[in-house]
């Protein structure tokens, strides 16, 4: 039998990915960088943990009504701030995050400062499990469908995108919602594994984890964010126990990491995937001849997106989402990928 | 529709691009119809195939990977425990600790650490308990919840500890205390004030005064004792200013003496005129609930106004920054403490100079507190042997513990009952009042 020690581990693990997972549809696909993820983690923790503890709701019920409920925040903040870009949304959505954890702070049911208590314990591995294979599956399909292609087209150029008719704020906004409704769910497991919330659980530094678990792991891809998460649940565990050294500076050696980790690999750990599951790039067909046959390398399939007319559109002025392009396009780490100086090429 | 806009407008394009052997332009269109799924019945089988396989393959690997670093790390650390050999494995008492040894709240739980240290070096030296050698592993929470619990699961399943002083935080202590409830281990907090912690279960103790205790002793010293009548009340609106306000005011009001103004501030807020001028000279003390930084400053403010009413606070005041700041101002200051470093007992004065040799600061509540509650675990422990149900049946059974911290017992509930202890400013240095 698996030990509690690693058993609560997979359960937090299971939580993450989802978290990076549903992170990923809004900074890797779309491209709009968000700094107030864990707020959405937060409101559904706090739905799902209240109705259960508070009105004797079914856990399930409450899971669901927790997603229900942080995507119905995700859509009031959605719609003004995803107006702004780059940077004016990462202050909005950074300081909407703030507001939640002080409203959390400071309303009665929540139990303000000293937290809510008295939740039951209802999620196990199968469950949390279960949801993320639930999320990966429906965001899997979500990417490459044809408003996964919007988004990425949103992501690559917002004023190209609109040019060919994608209405952008209501893609945004969509993937914003979807995003929010599955932080939501991970929260919801989150209270009903840890019994005990606390607004500080759901502060800025969860969002910047978050975002890093997506980051390190590969922007863009499906298996990125699973592996970012992963890597960063396990990492601070293994350095614990590592040796005495070790542990004693282990936090000094997980950001070490890090650091090396996007000097090394802007891309992340996958990139534009290993496994070729997650949204296929378009093809650099703007990028003269040889240059662009180069970048691609042999291994890409650059057939079938070519193939298609839509994305061939907007292959043609684009092409910083490839492994080799990216370098060119992205700001460095690996947070922005609009490819700019390519876009001037078409 | 604009799908189909863009279909046509770069229709001609798809020409030139190569051929995959599936007309994927028409399945495209047939997929801008009906959606994906519709689409997806339209496409060539290989292509199906493979991301399907591809799917599974990454759900494979996944689950490869876990298994892996399952097995290598629950492989990793048996190893040790076996090759160790038994005979001294059973010669240690693991005892675990839980705290923020890095991040913001890193003082703190070093502090605890330290004092745990302390006690177990002092316990070691006498030949640690009943022969068994006591060995601390600290583990560190960053302050944050998620990783308190991680290190709490490690304490109990991989080193096996046989009781744990922590959590440091009330945030961390409310997470992890039913993880070592339904672990059966005893799990004693040296700092955790907020309510009802202790309340999770018969293997949760905690040792440190509540907010409540200190404010509604605050209050009866100064009613009783003192003989003032009439109150006013400065607090920081947080959790800690929240709990001595209420407790403060409603004690004194049931020992009949009137609150004449009640007024908040903010943590690091600068001036404090406009509440002072509230306040006025209608009140003959001053309690306020908060730290030194702002009760210093609130100090020399309202002396500058020329408000002589004196000053009340709790374990908030207890640092040598608040004379340093305050000056003259909180000279004659009272205020509720656990821990006295410049007391002259014997047992005081040992634990201090031990802590200056080893840390080179003095030590503080946190520490003391730490060194009592490992003092206290070490004292059960001799009675109940390395056995985790024992020792907790011991521990609810201790009674006037004499520590450094005064004498300690244990209510029903595993919440301590401590001496709350008065210190007064006077002459620029704390001095004791009661």
């Amino acid at each position: 039998m698996i030990s509690p020690y690693y058993y609560q581990l997979l359960v937090i693990t299971c939580i993450n990915v989802i978290m990076a997972l549903s992170l990923n549809l809004v900074t890797g696909c779309a491209g709009q960088l968000s700094l107030g993820h864990a707020a959405f983690m937060g409101i559904g923790a706090y739905t799902a943990g209240i109705l259960t503890s508070v009105y004797g709701v079914p856990f399930l019920l409450a899971l669901i009504a927790g997603g229900v409920s942080a995507a119905l925040f995700g859509l009031i903040v959605g719609l003004p701030t995803l107006r702004l870009k780059g940077d004016y949304l990462a202050i909005a959505t950074l300081g909407f995050g703030e507001i939640i954890r002080v409203t959390i702070l400071n309303m009665k049911i929540t139990g303000g400062a000293f937290g809510l208590r008295g939740i039951a314990k209802e999620a196990n591995l199968a469950t949390a499990a279960a949801a993320v294979f639930l999320a990966y599956w429906t965001l899997m399909r979500l990417m490459k469908s044809r408003f996964g292609r919007a988004l990425t087209a949103i992501r690559e150029d917002e004023v190209a995108a609109g040019a060919m008719g994608i209405d952008i704020t209501r893609h945004k906004v969509l993937a914003f919602v979807i995003g929010a409704a599955w932080a939501g769910i991970a929260g919801g497991l989150f209270a009903h594994w840890f019994r005990y919330l606390n607004p500080s659980s759901f502060a800025f530094a969860r969002s910047v984890e978050i975002l890093s678990m997506v980051v390190l792991g590969g922007m863009g891809s499906l298996e990125g964010p699973v592996i970012g998460a992963v890597v960063l649940t396990y990492a601070p565990e293994i350095l614990r126990g590592a040796s005495d050294f070790v542990s004693r500076y282990r936090m000094f050696f997980y950001g070490a990491i890090l650091v090396i980790m996007m000097l090394v690999r802007p891309q992340g750990l996958v990139g534009a995937g290993v496994f070729r599951n997650g949204l296929r790039l378009p093809e650099i067909h703007g990028l003269r001849g040889s240059k662009a046959r180069r970048m691609q390398g042999p291994k890409l399939r650059t057939q079938e997106t070519a193939k298609d007319s839509q994305q061939h559109a907007f292959a043609k002025g684009l092409g910083a989402a490839m492994p080799g392009g990216h370098r060119k396009g992205s700001t460095g780490t690996g947070v922005r990928q609009r490819g700019g100086d390519q876009h001037a090429d078409s | 529709m604009y799908m189909r806009f863009t279909d046509n407008l770069f229709g001609s394009n798809t020409s030139h691009s190569k051929n995959t052997g599936c007309n994927s332009n028409k399945d495209y269109k047939r997929m801008s119809f009906n959606g994906p799924k519709g689409g997806n019945g339209g496409r060539c089988n290989k292509r199906k195939a493979l991301r399907a396989s591809n799917f599974w393959m990454f759900g494979t690997v996944v689950f490869l990977a876990i298994a892996v670093l399952l097995t290598g790390c629950s492989g990793g650390s048996k190893d040790p425990s076996n090759s160790g050999g038994s005979k001294d494995t059973e010669k240690i008492i693991k005892i675990g600790m839980v705290g923020p040894l890095t991040g913001d709240y890193a003082t703190y739980g070093q502090s605890v650490r330290n004092g745990v240290q302390t006690a177990i070096d002092e316990i070691n030296e006498k030949g640690g308990v009943n022969g068994l050698t006591l060995q601390l592993v600290a583990e560190d929470s960053k302050g944050d919840s998620t990783e308190a619990a991680n290190a709490i699961q490690k304490l109990i399943d991989q080193d096996k500890v046989t009781a744990i002083v922590g959590a440091v935080l009330s945030g961390e202590t409310a997470t992890v205390a039913p993880i070592a409830q339904d672990s059966g281990v005893l799990m004693i907090t040296p700092s955790s004030t907020a309510p009802g912690l202790a309340d999770t279960g018969d293997y949760i103790f905690r040792n440190v005064i509540t907010d409540d205790v200190q404010a509604r002793q605050m209050a009866e010293y100064a009613v009783s004792e003192l003989g003032l009548e009439k109150f006013a009340v400065l607090y920081a609106n947080n959790d800690y200013g929240v709990a001595l306000k209420d407790n403060f005011t409603a004690k004194a009001e049931e020992l009949g003496a009137t609150i004449v103004a009640v007024e908040s501030y903010l943590d690091r807020d600068e001036d404090f005129r406009a509440q002072l001028t509230k306040i006025g000279d209608k009140a003959e003390a001053l309690y306020i609930g908060g730290y030194y930084t702002e009760a210093s400053k609130i100090a020399q403010q309202a002396k500058r106004q020329g408000i002589e009413a004196r000053l009340l606070g709790a374990d908030g005041f207890y640092s040598g920054k608040f004379v340093e700041l305050g000056g003259d101002a909180v000279e004659g200051a009272l205020f509720t403490a656990g821990f006295y470093s410049g007391d002259t007992s014997e047992d005081i004065q040992s634990f201090v100079s031990n802590y200056k040799q080893m840390y080179e600061e003095e030590p503080d509540m946190f520490a003391a507190n730490a060194y009592d509650t490992m003092k206290i675990v070490a004292q059960a422990l001799e009675k109940s042997g390395n056995d985790r149900d024992a020792l907790k049946a011991e521990m609810a059974a201790v009674k006037d513990y004499p520590g450094v911290t005064g004498k300690t017992s244990f209510a029903a509930n595993g919440e301590a009952l401590k001496e709350v202890i008065i210190l007064k400013v006077e002459n620029g240095r704390f001095s004791r009042a009661r």
